[in-house]
């Protein structure tokens, strides 16, 4: 949905992003990730036309970015940034309506839309619609500026750093909200952090940069397996490669056929928790429970280190 | 009593009331009550407070004075404060007004009386007390304006009703009555006119010098060197410009630019008033937090969308200030347009230094602090206002 | 919002636009002094009683603006006074300012010559600087004139003068000295730097800082008030300060008749009637404005 061809930026005779390719898919969560430097922000920041590419271009759906004036286009995708820049003198409902006020929604439509992402985003509207930004928490204004990002229901959202201010345990709630809205709307997201836990967690695909280059493109799984280079490799994490690989995969996806009279682990656990569990009890088998309750399978703890390697 | 009103031990005495206290009784018992003067010009006579009142007005109002020299040391409650100085000023403009009627023959317009150094001492006293009260009771915005208003409106019924005809800057005023409204309207129209045209011009080369850092010290330097040349040589200096102006364009002069009257006072004032516009507005743009900017930005708006609707208004308070400045500064300059034909309040002061006659001095001086002290008022209310409705330009904290 | 810029524009407009002389009527100003004013004042309804508009532009500040604003076609008419052509034309020097008759006819040709302005009929008084003794001190030594003072002083007179830094300096008081005979002692001056003889006048009265006499202006309204004794110049020592109205020609050629008109009222001066005219407005506070229009219907000419 998104291709990135060969984008390059140059400032003077530094060259920030060098000739950066890629493809992101429809209704998946891309991550860039790298070390401050990488240019991972300018690469986002070219998508939505805030910088303006040296060479190479963006084609979004198929058509080139720069073929309608850039304003018009950021209409079009959602922009979330760290400390999340709401509008102090704004109430959240009028932040959060403010690009469907540009795009000249009638006024019921905009009302109806911010009561629904209010709800959805868990700050009651009643409480919420008419406060200012300062009198949030720091992770209620972080909720505000996803769904301003989200009122005008764009494809694409792009998010620079979006959790970095958060406090640990509230980053971790928002990372399960971006997954939930993620797959509630289909958006495309594309998602620039230095946190290489965090993409491991939220990408679909994750894009490795190093000093203004792409080094590796590829699913979570594979560039575990397969890294590029040392560099990658280095990056992702050498330590406890196997035990990010087993966080890749959940054990309803794993589970085999069977019973076990072990410890009950949650289809959605991932096999590094649940070899984490039968660790701790000191047990051989989990039994795998579906949502409902209903047994999905059985793991032994040799069918889970069956998968901690390439 | 509320348990608000008790906030220090009882043997604790206030300070401020005790300074008070101490400057009133010295000024009432050594300074004269008010002065009595034959006519315009001869030196004045002092009169004490027993001479000019009956017994029991002379009583009552130390009396008055007593209770709130009493209130000012010991009592600690701000609105108890806050009345008992508002009744001192009442009752000891009452007095001073009682005294110029009864030292005025009976159809006599000659004879100035004015208040003397005992009364302006009080007066400044229980001012000070009442400021006090007020600052200390914390009012909000509105409230603050609400309380100027009213000042204002009892101030002026008092002196329309002919309370204080008898005293001498209303003998002034009673000479110049024709004038003096289109004098005043002249001064505001003129300090106000000024800085709407330093707005006009002030606000976009201040956005122009945030946009452009590089044109910021020439800019800023140039205004800071206009600062520094005193209002009246500036005043003469546009004289022959202006006038030059004037005679060889007749549509100018059509258009009221002169090398006399308001034109070059306009122009100095608009000038002086540039700096503080320019660089509050850089300033104020300053402090507008990156991120909302950058927000704005990447959510479509178009760059002067930014500016009107993010930008202006978070920069506004700080801006705000600088033209709180300028109208304060520019009521007290205008004073000196009349020395060029530029009419306004300064016309009195300057007729009352070349006549030796101080109390048209006071007739000009009066309501030129008067203006400038509510157009403070009004907008620190106003900026105050714009700040608590979150207008904090520092962005979100966390 | 465009629309109320646009009425503030066209507002802002009317309002300067209504500070511009009207079509055809005489500008008619004054300087600041409350003399200047008053005779403005005066010429001013008399030329409204026979018909001619003007347009109230008194009071706009001292000599060189007015003389500047008169130059510049901005005002039409105010009263100056003869003895100050010297200082416009260089040259103050001139024996012919002491006389009134022969001043006038000097300063009237040369502003006609050099700016087209015509000076009309002038007042029989002369607004020169003076001296003036406190009435007790005049009267314990029988001072008159000038020439007593000097030999009063001369003789050890015991006198302190308040003055202006102008009168003291730029060469008045000198030529006084040496026309009257007598020198006094930087001990025997007092120097304001402003030129306000309702200063040295109150100075004088009430003996600040041992103060005795006063620089005064011939036609001032306090010094009688003040019991102050003014010292004739009898020796002609000062120009002459006669007050003449001053016109541009091209507005006179239109209104011809003001001439005449003016004439009769500045002959009616002299210089006790213009003390008396100021005393009623320095001293008892009257508006210019009332005793101008008082003096006019007193002669008849106003109704």
């Amino acid at each position: 949905m998104i291709r990135v061809e060969g984008l390059t930026k140059r400032y003077d005779t530094t060259t920030v992003v060098d000739d950066v390719s890629f493809e992101v898919e429809r209704n998946s969560i891309t991550v860039v990730v790298g070390t401050s430097g990488s240019g991972k922000s300018t690469l986002l920041r070219m998508i939505n036309r805030l910088v303006e590419p040296s060479s190479g271009r963006v084609l979004l759906d198929g058509a080139d970015t720069r073929s309608e004036p850039a304003h018009l286009l950021r209409r079009r995708i959602g922009y979330v940034i760290q400390g999340n820049g709401l509008f102090p003198h704004r109430t959240v409902a009028e932040n959060v309506a403010t690009v469907p006020r540009l795009l000249g929604w009638p006024d019921e439509r905009i009302q109806a839309r911010v009561t629904e992402l209010l709800e959805i985003f868990q700050l009651d509207p009643a409480l919420y619609a008419g406060a200012l930004p300062h009198q949030l928490s720091g992770g209620q204004q972080q909720r505000v500026g996803v769904a301003r990002a989200l009122a005008a229901e764009p494809g694409v959202l792009l998010m620079d750093e979006p959790f970095g201010a958060l406090d640990p345990i509230i980053r971790a709630k928002a990372q399960e909200d971006l997954l939930d809205i993620q797959r509630r709307f289909g958006t495309t997201v594309v998602l620039v952090t230095h946190d290489m836990d965090e993409a491991f967690h939220l990408g679909h695909c994750i894009a490795v940069m190093s000093q203004g280059r792409l080094l590796q493109y590829d699913r979570p799984a594979t560039l575990l397996t397969q890294p590029a280079d040392s560099f990658v490799a280095r990056m992702t994490g050498l330590s406890d490669r196997a035990l990010k690989l087993l966080a890749l995969t959940s054990a309803g996806e794993a589970a085999l056929p069977g019973s076990s009279e072990g410890p009950r682990v949650a289809s959605s656990a991932t096999l590094r928790e649940v070899l984490s569990e039968l660790l701790w009890r000191r047990a051989d088998s989990a039994l795998v429970l579906g949502a409902d309750g209903a047994p999905r399978g059985q793991l032994t703890v040799a069918a889970i280190l069956a998968r901690a390697h390439p | 009593m509320s348990g608000l009103a008790i906030t220090a031990p009882r043997e604790r005495v206030d300070r401020l009331g005790l300074l008070l206290t101490a400057a009133g009784a010295v000024a009432l018992i050594g300074l004269p009550f008010v002065i009595f003067k034959s006519n315009r010009i001869v030196p004045g006579e002092p009169r004490a407070l027993h001479e000019v009142l009956p017994l029991w007005g002379a009583l009552g109002l130390q009396f008055v004075l007593l209770g709130d020299a009493a209130v000012a040391l010991g009592v600690a409650d701000a609105r108890r404060r806050l009345v008992a100085a508002l009744a001192g000023i009442v009752v000891l403009a009452l007095a001073v007004a009682a005294a110029a009627n009864a030292l005025t023959p009976p159809g006599n317009k000659v004879v100035r009386i004015a208040p003397g150094g005992a009364s302006w001492v009080l007066l400044v006293c229980l001012g000070l007390m009442a400021t006090d009260a007020i600052t200390r009771m914390r009012p909000r915005p509105l409230a603050r304006v609400l309380l100027l208003v009213l000042t204002l409106a009892i101030a002026g019924a008092a002196l329309r009703i002919g309370t204080f005809d008898n005293l001498s800057v209303m003998r002034e005023y009673a000479v110049n009555a024709g004038r003096f409204p289109a004098e005043l309207l002249r001064h505001v129209w003129l300090a106000g006119g000024s800085l709407i045209a330093a707005l006009i011009v002030g606000l976009p080369l201040g956005i122009l010098c945030h946009r452009v850092p590089r044109l910021r010290p020439p800019v800023l330097g140039t205004l800071n060197v206009i600062q520094t040349i005193p209002a009246i040589a500036l005043f003469g200096i546009l004289m022959a410009p202006l006038g030059a102006l004037a005679a060889r364009l007749p549509a100018a002069a059509a258009l009221g630019i002169r090398g006399i009257g308001a034109a070059p006072a306009v122009v100095a004032l608009f000038l002086y008033s540039l700096l503080p516009i320019v660089a509050d507005t850089v300033v104020g743009l300053r402090r507008v937090s990156r991120a909302a900017v950058d927000a704005a930005l990447g959510m479509g708006m178009t760059g002067s969308q930014v500016l009107a609707r993010i930008e202006l208004p978070l920069a506004l308070p700080v801006i705000l200030t600088g033209i709180r400045v300028v109208l304060v500064q520019n009521i007290g300059m205008v004073t000196i347009a009349a020395l060029i034909g530029g009419g306004g309040l300064g016309t009195f002061v300057f007729q009352g230094i070349g006549q030796n006659a101080i109390d048209l001095v006071l007739l000009g001086a009066i309501p030129i602090v008067a203006l400038a002290f509510s157009a403070s008022v009004l907008l620190d209310a106003l900026i105050e206002t714009l700040e608590r409705s979150g207008s904090a330009s520092t962005g979100p904290t966390s | 919002m465009a629309k109320i810029l646009k009425s503030l524009c066209a507002a802002a407009l009317l309002a300067l636009a209504t500070a511009t002389p009207l079509e055809a009527a005489v500008v008619v100003s004054s300087k600041l002094s409350s003399e200047s004013a008053m005779l403005g004042e005066m010429i001013r309804l008399l030329l409204n009683a026979h018909g001619i508009p003007t347009v109230d532009r008194t009071r706009i500040g001292a000599t060189p603006v007015v003389r500047q604003a008169l130059l510049a076609g901005e005002i039409d008419l105010y009263v100056e006074y003869t003895g100050n052509a010297g200082l416009f034309f260089n040259d103050a020097a001139n024996p012919a300012w002491k006389d009134l008759a022969q001043g006038y006819e000097l300063g009237s040709r040369l502003d006609y010559a050099a700016h087209r302005i015509v000076w009309l009929a002038p007042a029989r008084a002369s607004n020169a600087w003076a001296l003036a003794v406190r009435g007790d001190v005049a009267q314990a030594y029988r001072l008159r004139t000038m020439s007593d003072f000097g030999r009063w002083v001369s003789g050890g007179g015991d006198t302190v003068l308040i003055c202006s830094a102008e009168f003291a300096n730029a060469g008045t008081l000198r030529s006084l000295e040496r026309t009257y005979g007598f020198v006094l002692h930087s001990s025997q001056l007092i120097v304001l730097a402003g030129g306000e003889t309702a200063a040295t006048i109150a100075a004088a009265a009430a003996g600040t800082n041992g103060a005795n006499t006063a620089m005064v202006y011939g036609t001032d309204g306090g010094i009688a008030a003040a019991h102050l004794q003014i010292l004739e110049d009898d020796r002609h020592d000062q120009p002459v300060y006669a007050p003449v109205p001053v016109i541009r020609e091209s507005v006179l050629q239109q209104y011809p008749q003001i001439a005449a008109i003016v004439k009769p009222l500045m002959e009616s001066f002299d210089r006790e009637t213009l003390q008396r005219l100021n005393a009623r407005v320095q001293i008892d506070g009257e508006a210019d404005e009332a005793v101008a229009a008082d003096y006019l219907k007193s002669k008849g000419w106003l109704n």
